[in-house]
């Protein structure tokens, strides 16, 4: 994959970031009556998605999608930071998010590492456009934190191709995917790592079943996918048989937002801020004032406040080596541990400020912002636990960076 | 909070400093050495400040016209994470805080005066802010400056000054009968300023009650800048500095806690191995990366976004001062038994924790303030994301 140098002046970024920004208000979509997702876990309907998808085009047709990836897979071979600024103005927008987060952020990067150059050809620049949009079939129902225990299997065929026999769960959009990561066993006799492959499904074949499952918003977008001696060409795999775990643990890197490489934009309609906490604790009647008189929510604002720049300060650490010279991987294996723990005690100190406000849901009248923070503070779930429970990259963190026992 | 330069206004040398300064120490300062110098009268050893000032350390951010490196508040953290880290028995933070005090408010002549020999090693300074009710802002100064014939009479009282009993000058706030606070810079001895040592839980920190009965200084004695002003700009320096120590203390006490979690064993395992372990540790890790986050903020806030600089160093207190609470306080527990002697070196570092803590103002008294700027005041809540 191609490794940017950080050679474009901050001038230049600066003067790129204008113009972004500027676009961004120019071209940003009109609320479209509907209600939208709050993160592409919820995706359900056609015109929720057709919405997404066009958006996600418009601003590949701008040409600020895939910056940093090489220009004969559709990118520009830009460095990233001028992907970065785009990502950045996309969430200051409060732009909707990119619906193809999946291909985005965690499918390409991974191809880009691994994949042949038919594969790159084939697979990149769809995936910027949204023109193929897709899913990730990494767990199941009896591998879940353990994921090196998925048992779906891939069998070889006489003609090199394979056949797929399992049940993955958790499928974010798999019901408009035309592709899945996969991640599928070869070989049951070798051991647990050894025997996993990782492969680019193509979801239109026969012998795949996609069923929703209903988050405990009561949204879907959500699904499990099963897979009765599926059809799979022998080239759909990524790496070679055998690697799937080396690959799978690449995918997490850029998944948990370990790795850098992304083709840009931002997986869920904004994170939500501290300034928006605000204007909530001020709306928030309380004893005849509001919220953001209560010392003990101010307090607490405060603390949230400051874990918000604390992670800001993160993101400009992270470039400078010298400055993580005693844990050069800290910064980036905590990054979604904390931003997702920080993300759910806003949404919920929201809903707790908001007081017999938040017990107001979607369709009533009187919600305060749409019922936008209920909804969010159980959607925060979806960040805690998916991509690796937090539980899980607690050990992840203790035993790659402090050198602790492995759990495993 | 968007104005400080995205790398920080890191330089090379910046970096060379940090190592330089973390061998010196590991060399100087072992834990053995600070447990030595617990029970020393003094409380720390003259041939290490001597060093330090020759090394350039005191000065390293104080003007280059005053005897200063001018280097800036970023590499000074540096060094003083790793006095931290090292638990460093030293004078160096009250002259530090003194000649800030002293460039924030002096005149030039008056910083001509004082600062090179600070910056030199060769004076001991301190500043004196806490008073007997317990504040060390401007509006709790209670003690007094009253002009007289050719200077002022000082009185009133001062407690927690570190490295008083040595101090060749103290720097100290004193309200004038108009009412306005003003620092001023007092040569010891003086008559009239009586000391009583303090019994301190940190035994690496030697402080003293100081009382000014009557004491007679020169009109010269009064800084000449607006002392409100220049006072509010040392606390900011003072926060971020006691953060910065705070976060190599804190990132000793996590070394600490980790290797005992690899070391010790027990039902056959490391007890590292255990989540119940291991996730405290992790933890403490993650507050303490944050922490340093925000001490680059604060540092580089201070260097070059001024406006920033109150915000952020407020920031990197509150959170060190809490972390480093966590990670002495999970250090004793994680270490069992043995954690609560006083063979095991975590009570020197939980004994600075709650000196630090309570030095500056903790947590809550941060949070307090910073909540102010981000709810009262719409142009600062709207700066936050």
């Amino acid at each position: 994959m191609s490794t940017p140098q950080d050679e474009v002046e901050p001038k230049e970024i600066e003067e790129f970031r204008v113009e972004v920004r500027a676009w961004m208000e120019a071209n940003k979509p009109a609320d479209p009556g509907f209600k939208l997702p709050q993160s592409f876990l919820e995706v359900e309907s056609d015109r929720q998605f057709d919405f997404l998808r066009d958006w996600q085009r418009k601003v590949y047709e701008a040409g600020y999608l895939g910056l940093d990836w090489p220009a004969e897979y559709g990118g520009k071979g830009d460095p990233l930071k001028r992907q970065r600024v785009v990502s950045q103005e996309l969430s200051r927008a409060r732009a909707p998010f990119l619906v193809n987060v999946i291909g985005l952020q965690w499918a390409g990067p991974t191809i880009l590492v691994y994949g042949t150059d038919a594969q790159k050809k084939r697979m990149l620049k769809p995936i910027l456009s949204a023109e193929e949009i897709w899913c990730q079939g990494f767990s199941e129902p009896g591998s879940g934190s353990d994921l090196a225990s998925a048992q779906a299997r891939a069998e070889k065929q006489g003609d090199g191709s394979y056949r797929v026999t399992g049940h993955k769960v958790w499928t974010t959009l798999a019901h408009k995917a035309r592709w899945m990561i996969l991640l599928a066993r070869t070989d049951p006799s070798a051991g647990k790592y050894a025997g996993l492959s990782f492969f680019l499904f193509p979801m239109d074949v026969p012998g795949v079943e996609v069923q929703p499952l209903i988050k405990m918003t009561g949204e879907g977008g959500f699904n499990q996918v099963i897979f009765t001696d599926a059809p799979m060409p022998g080239d759909a795999l990524l790496g070679k048989e055998g690697q799937g775990w080396d690959v799978a643990l690449t995918t997490l890197l850029f998944e948990r937002g370990a790795a850098e490489g992304s083709g840009g934009g931002q997986a869920t309609a904004s994170a939500e801020s501290v300034r928006r906490l605000v204007s909530v604790a001020r709306r928030a009647r309380r004893d005849g004032g509001t919220a953001a008189d209560d010392p003990v929510y101010r307090d607490r604002m405060v603390a949230l406040w400051i874990e918000e720049e604390g992670l800001r300060l993160s993101s400009l650490r992270m470039r400078i080596p010298e400055l993580n010279a005693d844990r050069p991987q800290v910064l980036r294996l905590m990054n979604k541990l904390v931003f997702s723990e920080y993300n759910q005690k806003l949404t919920e100190l929201a809903c707790e400020m908001l007081g017999p406000e938040a017990t107001l849901w979607l369709g009533d009248p009187c919600a305060i912002d749409r019922a936008d923070w209920p909804r969010a503070y159980m959607n925060s779930f979806g960040m805690t636990i998916g991509g690796g429970t937090s539980e899980i990259l607690r050990n992840v963190v203790g035993e790659r960076v402090l050198g602790l026992p492995k759990t495993k | 909070m968007t104005q400080i330069p995205i790398d920080f206004g890191f330089r090379e040398e910046h970096e060379l400093l940090r190592q330089q300064s973390r061998r010196l120490l590991e060399e100087r300062c072992p834990l053995s050495e600070v447990r030595r110098l617990s029970e020393d009268p003094l409380g720390w050893d003259p041939a290490v400040w001597k060093e330090l000032g020759a090394l350039g350390w005191v000065g390293l951010a104080l003007p280059e016209a005053h005897g200063g490196a001018g280097l800036g508040f970023l590499p000074l953290s540096f060094v003083l994470e790793e006095m931290g880290r090292h638990l460093l028995p030293s004078p160096y933070l009250p002259s530090l805080l003194a000649a800030f005090a002293i460039e924030n408010g002096g005149s030039e002549v008056q910083k001509a005066r004082w600062l090179p020999g600070i910056a030199s090693g060769e004076k001991i300074a301190t500043l004196a802010l806490t008073e007997p009710s317990g504040g060390f802002e401007a509006a709790s100064v209670q003690a007094t400056a009253e002009p007289t014939e050719g200077g002022w009479v000082l009185r009133g009282q001062k407690t927690h000054v570190l490295a008083a009993t040595s101090a060749h000058f103290l720097v100290a706030p004193f309200r004038e009968p108009s009412g306005r606070v003003e620092l001023f810079v007092i040569e010891l001895p003086a008559k009239g300023v009586c000391l009583e040592t303090e019994i301190g839980v940190d035994a690496t920190r030697r402080a003293a009650r100081v009382a000014f009965e009557g004491v007679r200084v020169s009109r010269e004695a009064r800084l000449e800048g607006r002392g409100e002003v220049a006072l509010r700009r040392t606390h900011v320096q003072g926060f971020a500095a006691l953060a910065a120590e705070m976060v190599g203390a804190a990132d000793a006490a996590l070394a600490m806690t980790r290797d005992y979690a690899i070391n010790r064993k027990q039902f056959g395992r490391q007890i590292g191995f255990f989540q119940a372990v291991k996730h405290p540790i992790v933890d403490i890790l993650i507050g303490v990366e944050l922490s340093r986050n925000h001490v680059l903020g604060a540092a580089s806030a201070l260097d070059h976004a001024p406006a920033d600089a109150e915000t952020a160093a407020r920031m990197a207190k509150a959170l060190a001062s809490d972390v480093f609470a966590v990670a002495v306080r999970k250090g004793v527990q994680l270490h069992g038994g043995y954690g609560f002697t006083i063979d095991c070196d975590m009570h020197l570092l939980f004994k600075r924790a709650l000196w630090s803590r309570a030095t500056l103002g903790d947590g809550a008294y941060h949070r307090r303030l910073l909540a102010q700027a981000l709810l009262d005041h719409d142009a600062a809540g709207a700066e936050t994301s």
